[in-house]
């Protein structure tokens, strides 16, 4: 039988290549591979119609129309509420200082009444230097939101890149199997399919998770009554797309802002609580349904992919580094199962092994 | 004015491939819309007079449906001709055990005219497994009931005489 081999170094050769350009022309790509994550995580609905014997272009034009009037909706009373709440928190960040100040003096005080012999050194920590810091970080937590106010330009530019896109739906990925050589394109599809298995879940069981967690926090807080839950839920929103890290911004900057705003620490508790409650429920409710098909990697990994892609990229390595590693995994693992299967690792036993005739 | 309104939404494209589908003994049974979505799982390709379609020895992982067009099925022979076992017409299925296992194909497939064919990927099969039970459950009972026909056959055909 005729055997042949993958051309691994025309293969790692243009990856290299391809590598390279990425990183030159990042700022370039940006919009259009962003557009490209949006058009793939909105394809099943396009899709879901298709199914039932409507025309994609005509579904396309009527989503986006409905998605439009969605945003004009919420654009008309969410960014007024979000703006007055940054503004309100600027306005009374000094008084949250000075009440912080307090409460830590009354910590303070009490620590050393029960604690006589260590009083001397209770008293000598400054509270302005465990505060400013901690202030310092929770006042320009909306001028960190607002810094990334220029990537609202992309709003245009992606929805519009986007479109074009999902006119096109799957007729991109049958031009390039059309192009790739007769020989191969078995082999490609199954790039395309680990590729498609692992992020297609992924990135769409992340936005759920993000978009959940956002209005169940902004729910919740709100219910306790707490000042600026949007902003705050909005953050935990963002933050979530970082394994764990939603949840401990939620306890923290939510928890500390009831803290300093009802002047007690059972408002702190009730907020932690309340973010331990959103985790249990998307660990039962959500996950099961993402990780059914998402990708598998371990805490540490997920943690090294971050860093590392903000080192190299900075802001959009950090929001590219997962599917990237997606990307990765799903090459090394199609690599592997053509090795294995071209070299008959783990084959089927014997055909001439005796076996039960067939009757 | 209700025609136009139907050509205007929904696509006849669509129509056509799940017509098409119903007819092939693998896809027999299936609802309309689970046509729908057996449609989308298939990747299509056309392939020129001469191009090689999969290689004896490749390692299968596609099942091809040919709409149109002609594919020759070959293998090779003791003095290493290529030799002819069977042309595949429109409306035919090939390389189906590649759903089943990943072993290299005992034949070659070679397009001998323009021809259209439906890729059946392997990994979308286990994906409509998962997501559309039934769809992969017919498709399945159909594989066993082919493999099962192709064992009778050749458990009846009679033993060759010996040298």
């Amino acid at each position: 039988m005729p055997t042949r081999s993958f051309p691994w170094i025309p293969a790692i050769v243009g990856l290299g290549l391809i590598g390279a350009a990425v990183h030159f022309l990042m700022p370039v790509l940006v919009p259009f591979l962003l557009g490209c994550a949006a058009a793939y995580v909105l394809n099943p609905l396009p899709e879901a119609a298709e199914v039932r014997g409507l025309r994609r272009p005509v579904v396309v034009v009527v989503g986006y129309l409905l998605i439009a009037a969605a945003f004009v909706l919420l654009a008309g009373t969410l960014i007024p509420m979000l703006v007055r709440e940054i503004s309100s928190l600027r306005e009374s960040g000094p008084a949250y200082a000075s009440r912080l100040r307090l409460g830590w003096l009354e910590f303070q005080r009490r620590a050393a009444d029960r604690l006589p012999f260590a009083a001397a050194q209770i008293n000598h920590v400054d509270p302005g230097v465990v505060i400013a810091p901690l202030l310092d970080q929770a006042t320009s937590m909306p001028s960190y939101l607002l810094s990334a106010a220029p990537l609202l330009s992309l709003l245009f530019l992606i929805p519009f890149i986007s479109f074009y896109l999902l006119l096109d739906g799957p007729a991109g990925l049958e031009r390039a199997i059309q192009r790739c050589p007769s020989r191969y394109v078995e082999q490609a599809l199954h790039l395309v399919s680990e590729i498609d298995h692992s992020l297609g879940a992924y990135l769409r069981g992340l936005i759920l998770v993000a978009l959940a967690l956002t209005a169940a926090s902004w729910i919740g807080l709100t219910l306790l009554g707490v000042n600026d839950a949007l902003w705050i839920a909005m953050l935990c929103g963002i933050t979530s797309f970082v394994p764990y890290l939603g949840l401990v911004t939620g306890i923290v900057v939510g928890g500390l802002a009831a803290g300093i705003q009802f002047g007690s620490a059972v408002a702190f508790l009730k907020v932690a609580l309340l973010f331990l409650l959103l985790r249990a429920a998307e660990e039962t409710v959500v996950q099961p349904y993402i990780a059914k098909r998402s990708v598998h990697m371990h805490a540490l990994l997920y943690l090294f992919t971050f860093m590392a892609g903000g080192e190299l990229f900075g802001f959009i390595g950090l929001i590219f580094a997962v599917p990237v590693a997606c990307v990765i995994k799903a090459f090394i693992e199609v690599g592997w199962s053509w090795y294995s299967s071209e070299a008959q690792l783990g084959a089927p036993e014997d055909a001439e092994a005796p076996a039960v005739p067939y009757t | 004015m209700l025609k136009a309104l139907k050509k205007l939404f929904f696509d006849p494209q669509l129509q056509r491939k799940k017509s098409f589908l119903r007819a092939l003994t693998i896809f027999e049974d299936l609802r309309d819309r689970e046509l729908g979505s057996m449609v989308q799982a298939l990747h299509s390709r056309t392939y020129h007079a001469g191009e090689p379609v999969f290689m004896e020895g490749d390692i299968g992982r596609a099942l091809f449906i040919l709409e149109t067009g002609k594919i020759a099925l070959t293998r090779l022979d003791e003095s290493g001709a290529q030799a002819p076992i069977y042309t595949v017409a429109p409306g035919e299925f090939f390389g189906e055990m590649a759903l089943l296992e990943q072993l290299p194909r005992t034949a070659s497939a070679t397009a001998t005219e323009r021809s259209h064919v439906y890729l059946l990927y392997r990994s979308k099969l286990e994906g409509l497994l998962i997501q559309h039970p039934r769809i992969g459950a017919t498709i399945m009972k159909h594989l066993a009931q082919i493999l099962s026909a192709r064992l009778r056959r050749a458990s009846a055909r009679p033993a060759a005489a010996p040298r």
